[in-house]
C-alpha cells in the first residue's frame, strides 16, 4: 500500500527562505506524486507550534511518512522523531532534507537553490515510501564507572559516584593518588593549603569501600561499548605486596641510593629508590623505582634474574613483615580485565617544564630560574625546604624575585597559542606567599595582560599589588643573563615606556599547562577525539562539555583544557552527573540504525561468503564470525554477524560488501537507491 | 615432467592425501587442453602438461559440482597459484583442505599469452610438492609488468570513455567472466540482487556499462591478472585492459600486489596512515 508522505518545508527565519522559494518547493513537492497528500510551509518547524502542526497533520491527513525540509539531521531529527512518535507514528518513517546547510547557506542563487531544493525534498519523499518501522535496541548497563586519573578531577567524579551507590574503578598511574593539587602549597583565591583541604578528599576516597583503586597502573585498553565496556588494565610491578606491606617506612630509611631527583619535588629535592612520593601518600606503601635501584640496575647489566642479584637487598632485609616479606623483587606487570557500564577520564595536564626554547630566559640552564611548580614545592611546608624560599643553587633566602607571566603561553611561535588560564591568578599568589615568608623581599612581575576572570579573583589580584606590594610591569623580558651570584633581568614596561633592569636573586616562569605526553596516544586508545593542542575534545564546547565524542566517556579537569581547582571540581561533578543518569537505567536504548548481516531459508542461509571483509574495516569491532552449523553440529558456512550494542551505524561494512549482503537499517539499499534514482540527471 | 605429474597424482590419489586431482588433460585437436578431475589412480594417464595449459583450475574450487570431490589437488603454475594465496587471505579456503601440485612454468600459450611477458612467478610462490626444475623468480621492473597498459593510457580521458563505451556495447551479459574468475565466488553476485536491481541485466547499454565496471572494481586490488575472463569472453572485450589498470592503481597506492605474499594485509580493507592520500582534493 502507498504511503500518504507529508511535506513541511521550514523558512528558518531568512535562512532558507531568502535563497530557496519554499512556497514553491512545498507545491512542487506534490505535483506528479501522488504519495504526497500534503504540504505546508512554516516559519519555524522547530518552534514548539510548528511540532504541533507536525503533530497535528499526522493524525488529521492520517500521515504515515514524513519529510520535513530544514535544517541539517544533526540538529532536529531528534525533535521531528519525537514529535512524531507523540502523534503516533514510528519515528523512524520521518526523514530530514537538509535545504539549510545543503543548499540555502551554500547557494547565493535563488532560481538554482529552489531547483535544488526541489530535488533534495523528492530526493527524501522517496526514501521515506521506503522507510521501515524501527525499535530502539535495548542494551544491558554494567552499574559500574570506571575513573582514569587520581588528581582532584578523578578523585571528585569518583566519590561522586560512589556516594550514590555505585561501584567505582580508579586507576592511577603514579604510586599515589593526588595529582598535581597535593603538589600545591597554598591555592588561590582564598590561601587555604592545598594539601590540607585535599588530603581528607584522598583518605575518603581510600575508605569508600564503593571505590577500588589501582595505583601504579595504566589502561592497557578499552573494548566494549556504551553501558558494557570491558577494560584491560596494567598493574605495573610495583615491587611490593600492598596487602602485606604496612607503611613501616623502615625499607626506604635504608634505602642507599639518596640522591634521585624527586619527580614529586619538581626535581628541587632528592628520594630514594624504594620510596613514597610524598607523605600523605595513598596507599601509603612504597614503589620501587626500577631504573634508579641498585638491584634491578645489577639485574640488567648481568642480565639475570632481579631476585639472583645480591648487589644490596637492604629494604628486603629490614622489611618486618614475616613470614613472607612485602618486598618481592620479582612481582612481573599483570593485567586485570574489570566489566564498566561509563568511563571518566581525568587524566591530567603537564605544566611546560622544559623551557630550553626560551634561550632568553636561560634556555633551562639557570638554576635558579625555576617554574611555578617548583615555586609551589619550595613555598610547600612538605617540600624540599619545608616551606622556605630558598633559591635552589645556594639555598640563599632571594631579596629580589621576578615572576614572568605567559612563558609558553599565548605564544604560538615557541609554546601554545591558548592562555593557560591559571598563571595570572598563581603568579599573583606566589607573590603573596613569598611576601608572607620574606617580609623584606621585594616582588616584580612582568605581564601581557591580567585576566583575573573568576568569583573573588580580581580582589585577590588586587590584593597582591595593594597590599602585598608586588611591582607589576605590563611587558616582557628580553633577557635574563648572569652577574655574580645574581640574574639581571632586562625588560620593558610598555606603560611607562621605560626599559628595566632587575637585579633578581631568583626568577620564576609562570609556565604553560599542557597536555600529558602520552595523550594523543591514549586518546586513540579510547577513540575519543582530542585538539590541535592534544586536549580532549568534548562534543560540543557550550552544550555538551563533558562528553566526549565516544558514547559513555565523560572528560574533567585539565585533559580537557587549561582550568583552575574549582573549575576542575565542578567539571569532575558534572561529568559524575552524566554517569550516574547513565547507570540509573537497568538498560539503555540505543538508535536502531544499525547493520544487519542478511539471514534467508536453508540452503542458502545467507547470502554472505564469509570474506570478512566487513570484518576487517568496521572500526568498532563490531563484527564477528558465526558459524551457522547443521543439527549434527557439523559447521555448513561460516559467516559475518554484527553485534547491534557495538555497532554504531557508519556503514562501512555496507558500502565494502561485493554480494551486498549488509544493509544498515534506516539506510537500507532500496532506500538509498530510491534516493538517487528520483534525481533528474540532466 | 608429464610422467612425474602423473605419478604424482596416483601416489596422492592411492594414499587418501586427497580425493580428486584438478589437472589439464589433452583436448579435442593437439592445440587445445581441457580440465580434468581424476578421482581414480587409474585414471591418471589422463593428465597432461604443454604449453596450451593457459587456464586457471583454481577457478573450480568455488563451484559445488567439484567441491563435492572432497579435498583437491590442483596442478597449478605461478600464476595461478596466486589465486590461493589471495583465497586464503579472503578465507574462502582453508590451507589443509587443498594439495598444491606446484609446476615451474616458462610461459603459456601459442603465441606467448600476455600474462606470461612479464612473469615473476616462474616458481609458485606456494605449493605442497614441485613438479619441474626450479627457477628463480626475478623481479621485473614496474613499468614492464604494465607494459600492455601503454597504448591505453596514452588516450585522453574522452577518447577512453568512448573506447569502454564501443566495448561495453558488444557485452551480451553472458557472464562467463564472473563465472571463469576464481575471485568472483560470491554465492549471490550483486547483478542478481533485485531489490533494489542496483544492476539492469538485460543487455542495454546503461547495465552493460554498470556490470562491467562493477565487476572491474570487486576484483581492484584482488586480482591476480590470470587473464581468463578475456580468454572466455566470447565477443572480445579486452576486459583484462581494465583489470590490469586497476591492479597498477592498487601497486601504486598502496604498495601492494593482490598473491604474492600471505603476510601482507589486504589493500581493499586495510588503512595505514602513510596511505595515499593525494584522492581528497
Amino acid at each position: 500500500m502507498s504511503k500518504k508522505i507529508g511535506v513541511f518545508v521550514c523558512h528558518c527565519g531568512t535562512n532558507i527562505s531568502a535563497t530557496v522559494d519554499v512556497e514553491k518547493v512545498a507545491e512542487e513537492a506534490k505535483k506528479n506524486n501522488p504519495g504526497v497528500s500534503y504540504t505546508t510551509t512554516y516559519k519555524y518547524m522547530c518552534s514548539d507550534p510548528g511540532q504541533k502542526l507536525l503533530r497535528d497533520k499526522i493524525k488529521e491527513e492520517g500521515l504515515d511518512g514524513v519529510v520535513v525540509a530544514a535544517c541539517s539531521p544533526k540538529m532536529h531529527e531528534h525533535t521531528f522523531r519525537n514529535a512524531s512518535k507523540k502523534a503516533g507514528m514510528n519515528p523512524y518513517h520521518v526523514e530530514i532534507s537538509n535545504l539549510r546547510e545543503q543548499c540555502s547557506w551554500v547557494h547565493p542563487d535563488k532560481p538554482t537553490g529552489t531547483e535544488k531544493s526541489i530535488d533534495l525534498v523528492r530526493m527524501m519523499t522517496e526514501k521515506t515510501r521506503k522507510d521501515k518501522s524501527l525499535n530502539p535496541i535495548k542494551v544491558p548497563v554494567t552499574k559500574r564507572a570506571l575513573v582514569i586519573g587520581g588528581g582532584i578531577a578523578g578523585i571528585q567524579a569518583a566519590l561522586d559516584i560512589a556516594d550514590a551507590g555505585h561501584e567505582v574503578v580508579m586507576v592511577e598511574r603514579e604510586a599515589s593518588i593526588g595529582g598535581h593539587m597535593a603538589q600545591l602549597s597554598e591555592t588561590f583565591p582564598t590561601l587555604d593549603c592545598s594539601q590540607c583541604i585535599m588530603t581528607p578528599k584522598m583518605v575518603e576516597l581510600a575508605q569508600n569501600e564503593n571505590i577500588k583503586l589501582y595505583t601504579w597502573s595504566e589502561i592497557e585498553a578499552v573494548d566494549g561499548y556504551l553501558g558494557n565496556f570491558d577494560v584491560k588494565i596494567r598493574k605495573k610491578a610495583r615491587s611490593v605486596d600492598l596487602d602485606l606491606c604496612t607503611g613501616c617506612s623502615s625499607c626506604w630509611q635504608v634505602c642507599p641510593s639518596k640522591k634521585i631527583k624527586s619527580e614529586f619535588d619538581m626535581k628541587l629535592g632528592n628520594r630514594t629508590a624504594i620510596y613514597i612520593p610524598f607523605p600523605q601518600a595513598i596507599p601509603s606503601k612504597p614503589v620501587i623505582d626500577r631504573e634508579h635501584c641498585l638491584l634491578f640496575k645489577d639485574a640488567r647489566k648481568k642480565n639475570i634474574p632481579p631476585n639472583d642479584s645480591k648487589v644490596c637487598r637492604k629494604c628486603l632485609d629490614v622489611c618486618p613483615i614475616a613470614p613472607v616479606k612485602a618486598i618481592d623483587y620479582s612481582q612481573e606487570d599483570e593485567i586485570i580485565t574489570e566489566k564498566i557500564g561509563a568511563i571518566v577520564v581525568a587524566t591530567g595536564y603537564k605544566e611546560l617544564d622544559d623551557t630550553s626554547m626560551y634561550g632568553e630566559y636561560g634556555g633551562g640552564k639557570y638554576q635558579d630560574v625555576i617554574t611555578g611548580l617548583q615555586f609551589e614545592r619550595l613555598a610547600s611546608a612538605s617540600g624540599p625546604t619545608e616551606g622556605e624560599i630558598q633559591r635552589p643553587s645556594d639555598g640563599k633566602v632571594p631579596e629580589i624575585i621576578v615572576f614572568i607571566q605567559c612563558v609558553g603561553s599565548r605564544d604560538p611561535a615557541k609554546g601554545c597559542s591558548y592562555c593557560s588560564k591559571t598563571c595570572c591568578m598563581y603568579t599573583a599568589k606566589h607573590t603573596m606567599l613569598y611576601k608572607h615568608k620574606v617580609h623584606d623581599g621585594h616582588a616584580y612581575v612582568f605581564y601581557i595582560d591580567i585576566r583575573c576572570a573568576g568569583k573573588d579573583y580580581e580582589e585577590f589580584w588586587l590584593r597582591a599589588v595593594e597590599e602585598e606590594g608586588a611591582t607589576y610591569l605590563r611587558g616582557r623580558v628580553s633577557r635574563i643573563y648572569k652577574k655574580g651570584d645574581k640574574l639581571v633581568v632586562l625588560g620593558a614596561d610598555t606603560l611607562t615606556g621605560s626599559v628595566v633592569e632587575i637585579e633578581a636573586d631568583m626568577v620564576v616562569l609562570a609556565s604553560a599547562m599542557k597536555a600529558q605526553d602520552d595523550a594523543e596516544k591514549f586518546a586513540q586508545k579510547l577513540s575519543i577525539q582530542y585538539n590541535k593542542d592534544k586536549f580532549f575534545s568534548e562534543i560540543h564546547p557550550k552544550l555538551k562539555p563533558v562528553e566526549s565524542s565516544s558514547a559513555g566517556i565523560f572528560l574533567a579537569g585539565t585533559c580537557q583544557g587549561p582550568k583552575d581547582i574549582p573549575e576542575t571540581v565542578a567539571q569532575a561533578g558534572a561529568a559524575a552527573s552524566k554517569v550516574l543518569a547513565l547507570l540509573s537505567a537497568d538498560e539503555l536504548e540505543r538508535e536502531p540504525v544499525v547493520a544487519k548481516v542478511d539471514r534467508l531459508p536453508a540452503p542458502i542461509f545467507s547470502t554472505c561468503i564469509g570474506c570478512f571483509y566487513c570484518k576487517r574495516v568496521c572500526p568498532y569491532g563490531a563484527i564477528a564470525e558465526e558459524d551457522i552449523k547443521a543439527r549434527d553440529g557439523s559447521v555448513i558456512k561460516t559467516v559475518a554477524r554484527v553485534n547491534e550494542g557495538l555497532c554504531q551505524g557508519c556503514g562501512l561494512c555496507a558500502a565494502t560488501c561485493r554480494s551486498k549482503s549488509v544493509e544498515l537499517a534506516g539506510f537500507n539499499d532500496e532506500q538509498v537507491y530510491a534516493e538517487i534514482n528520483s534525481v533528474e540527471f540532466s | 615432467m608429464i610422467e612425474e605429474l602423473r605419478k604424482k597424482a596416483e601416489e596422492l590419489l592411492k594414499n587418501g592425501t586427497v580425493k580428486v586431482v584438478f589437472g589439464y588433460g589433452e583436448g579435442s585437436t593437439p592445440e587445445r587442453t581441457r580440465p580434468v578431475f581424476i578421482t581414480k589412480p587409474e585414471d591418471v594417464n589422463k593428465l597432461t602438461w604443454n604449453k596450451y595449459c593457459v587456464y586457471n583450475l583454481t577457478t573450480y574450487l568455488k563451484r559445488q559440482e567439484t567441491r563435492k570431490l572432497g579435498k583437491p589437488a590442483l596442478i597449478l603454475k605461478g600464476c595461478d597459484a596466486r589465486t590461493i594465496i589471495v583465497l586464503l587471505k579472503e578465507c574462502q579456503i582453508k590451507r589443509e583442505d587443498v594439495y598444491i601440485i606446484g609446476v615451474t612454468c616458462d610461459g603459456v600459450g601459442d603465441p606467448l599469452a600476455t600474462k606470461c611477458e612479464a612473469c615473476d612467478v616462474h616458481t609458485p610462490l606456494i605449493y605442497d610438492d614441485l613438479v619441474g626444475e626450479k627457477r628463480e623468480n626475478k623481479e621485473v621492473p614496474f613499468e614492464e609488468r604494465y607494459a600492455e597498459l601503454d597504448e591505453y593510457e596514452k588516450l585522453g580521458e574522452k577518447e577512453k570513455w568512448e573506447f569502454w563505451q564501443k566495448q561495453f556495447e558488444k557485452c551480451i551479459k553472458c557472464y562467463a567472466c564472473s563465472n571463469i574468475c576464481p575471485l568472483c565466488f560470491c554465492d549471490r553476485c550483486i547483478v542478481e540482487k533485485n531489490q533494489p536491481q542496483w544492476i539492469d541485466p538485460s543487455a542495454h547499454p546503461r547495465g552493460n556499462l554498470s556490470w562491467n565496471v562493477t565487476r572491474a572494481y570487486h576484483l581492484a586490488g584482488r586480482c591476480i591478472n590470470c587473464e581468463e575472463c578475456q580468454r572466455v569472453c566470447p565477443v572480445d572485450i579486452p576486459l583484462n585492459l581494465l583489470n590490469k589498470k586497476l591492479a597498477k592503481e592498487a601497486e601504486k597506492s598502496f604498495n601492494y600486489r593482490p598473491g604474492y605474499n600471505i603476510d601482507d594485509e589486504l589493500a581493499m580493507s586495510t588503512y595505514k596512515e602513510d596511505d595515499d592520500q593525494d584522492f581528497f582534493k
